[in-house]
């Protein structure tokens, strides 16, 4: 479990993923529209992807493709990935649908991440080292957590090239520090 | 849902910019050990009806035995968040030893970020650093920019009096005063903001 | 590598590449006498450097030429790469191929800073060749970026003779993409890295790295 601290990786599990459920569970309240404090069998839920992965394992529960890989979301991405606000889908979509993906059993979701990738990170590649920030901010919206932190990746060791070259002082204030607080006498 | 306000907490920490601390929320972080019980509880009480009604609780597969599942995944998933959220943070404490120094205490600003734990914890870490150095009688806490001259210029930023000796030299620190000192010496009060490097 | 810089972003700082390139051998017109200097050196055959004595050209390291020449006791030969006709020779080649790039010193971005900071006077037509070695270094930076456009996979990236500083410019977003793209490519293998965890807890950790990652990106260090 090399992701077991991971932040990216607890955040991506949860997700919510549709499930019906196979098995009654007594003394949980998981189901919104149950009265009691148990899971019917052949209940509807919306679970976050970290307790349905291991009911799935322990066949209590079955999972469907969740809306954020759905035809629309496909069919968007076919027509123009760059575009697409993948972020309001999930930060985690990539991350994400490489997770549910053998659970749903559909290979059609790796492909798709793939090819939405592909054509993102051309964009992200010419946003980053080319445009103004002011053209590229609106994009940034768009961008998954890993595409953002791709993006960022480019910008700052870009900048900090820029830094060195205008030269200046080497030794500087931590920035842990914050911001600093010059105060004038 | 389960493990909600664990996720929250998580949440927290990664919102917060990169390498910096927000301070300790205690609050949730009790509340998620406080869930944490409750599963444990509602885990047991369904194991003993489980075994009340005389089942082999390894191997039966009831209502209750998912239902006890459920509040296992939630408890493990609960420890998860809790634990990543204290590793995390104590990463960035450990890097504040080589960011800020090892030379005075911690700014106020960053210290009330800790919970008690944690500045202990910071204050352990930072002893067994300076015990390694002086084993090693090797100062690894200077040069994090690799070096060009021995000696630098300075300008005092705060007030620093005259209590302080640097390696060769003693002098009145005022504010605004300018000095020409050993690089290694000024590395340390740069960092923490106290003077500045000048160049040219 | 430890550090103000961040750790999380980049391998090197651009100061530690320039650290690096002060390592490089560059002639020094003495104008004094000295003795000869001995220092423990692993990067060379010897360090063993001078005597020196006035007028007669002697083979240094770059911070050493540095530091002598701060203190007035040398003048700088610029490196023979560095001549007007060689740099717009180089800028033309660049601007002719799209895909090659033309073979200069590893170290040319932080060398030719070094000089141009340290020992103007002894450049001939010094802007002239300022900008030379800029428009030649934003025109091969624009070519990396459009030969990082052409990948879309995880076959062996492969751009030869591009400079450290060029290298290190583009490692963090190169290494995370190919990641990425590595990890679509590749689902029913899904590395279990900690791409959060800098390298440096990678390292004291003895973490594995990703293999692909890193046999590629092994190819743009050199």
């Amino acid at each position: 479990m090399a992701n077991y601290y991971n932040i990216d990786d607890i955040l991506a599990e949860e997700e919510f993923v549709p499930v019906v459920f196979h098995k009654a569970a007594n003394g949980v309240i998981i189901d919104p529209s149950s009265e009691t404090n148990s899971v019917e069998q052949g209940a509807k839920v919306e679970l976050p992807l970290w307790l349905a992965q291991d009911l799935y394992l322990r066949q209590a529960i079955s999972i469907s493709v969740p809306a954020c890989f759905n035809q629309r979301t496909r069919l968007e991405i076919q027509a123009d990935a760059a575009c697409v606000d993948l972020k309001s889908r999930s930060p985690y979509f990539y991350e994400f649908g490489c997770k549910i993906a053998p659970l749903v059993g559909d290979k059609t979701i790796e492909i798709l991440l793939l090819s939405a990738f592909k054509i993102r990170y051309k964009e992200i590649l010419t946003k980053a080292y080319t445009a103004a920030y002011t053209t590229a901010s609106k994009f940034l919206t768009l961008l998954t957590k890993e595409e953002s932190n791709l993006y960022e990746a480019a910008q700052v060791s870009m900048s900090a090239f820029k830094k060195w070259r205008m030269g200046g002082p080497r030794l500087q204030r931590a920035s842990v520090l914050g911001r600093k607080r010059r105060s004038f006498e | 849902m389960h493990g909600r306000k664990a996720y929250e907490l998580v949440k927290e920490f990664a919102n917060g910019d990169k390498g910096h601390l927000k301070i300790f929320n205690n609050e949730l972080f009790e509340q998620v050990i406080e869930e944490c019980n409750e599963h444990h509880n509602a885990l047991q009480s369904l194991i003993r009806k489980m075994q009340e009604e005389g089942l082999e609780v390894q191997t039966a597969r009831n209502a209750d035995h998912y239902g006890a599942f459920i509040h296992h995944l939630s408890l493990i998933r609960n420890k998860r968040c809790l634990m990543a959220y204290v590793h995390n943070r104590a990463e960035i404490i450990r890097e504040l030893a080589w960011k800020v120094g090892l030379l005075h205490e911690l700014p106020g600003e960053i210290q009330e970020k800790f919970s008690d734990l944690e500045e202990q914890y910071f204050k352990d870490h930072s002893k067994s650093l300076k015990s390694y150095m002086s084993q090693l009688s090797l100062d690894v806490n200077v040069d994090m920019v690799p070096p060009k001259d021995p000696y630098i210029k300075v300008r005092v930023l705060e007030d620093l009096g005259s209590g302080i000796i640097l390696s060769d030299k003693s002098a009145n620190f005022a504010r605004h005063s300018m000095h020409f000192l050993k690089r290694t010496d000024a590395e340390q009060y740069i960092a923490r903001g106290l003077m500045e490097e000048l160049t040219g | 590598m430890a550090g103000q810089s961040d750790p999380h972003i980049s391998l090197f700082s651009a100061e530690e590449l320039e650290f690096m390139a002060e390592d490089e051998l560059i002639e020094i017109v003495p104008n004094m006498r000295m003795d000869p200097l001995n220092f423990i050196c692993v990067i060379f055959k010897s360090g063993d450097f001078g005597p020196f004595f006035p007028q007669i050209a002697s083979q240094v390291p770059l911070w050493l030429a540095v530091a002598l020449k701060k203190r007035g006791k040398c003048a700088i030969r610029p490196p023979q790469w560095m001549s007007v006709e060689n740099l717009t020779r180089v800028l033309e080649g660049e601007r002719e191929s799209q895909g090659a790039f033309q073979v200069l010193p590893f170290h040319y971005v932080e060398i030719s800073r070094l000089l141009f900071d340290h020992a103007r006077e002894d450049i001939p037509d010094m802007y002239m060749v300022r900008s030379l070695i800029e428009d030649i270094r934003d025109v091969r930076i624009h070519k990396v970026e459009t030969s990082l456009e052409k990948f879309s996979g995880t076959s062996a990236v492969k751009i030869p003779n591009l400079s450290a500083m060029e290298v290190n410019i583009i490692r963090p977003f190169v290494g995370r993409a190919l990641q990425a793209f590595y990890k679509h490519d590749n689902p029913e293998k899904i590395p279990d890295v900690d791409r959060a965890s800098s390298a440096q807890t990678r390292a004291a950790n003895n973490e594995p790295r990703v293999s692909a990652t890193e046999e590629i990106t092994d190819r743009f260090h050199f």
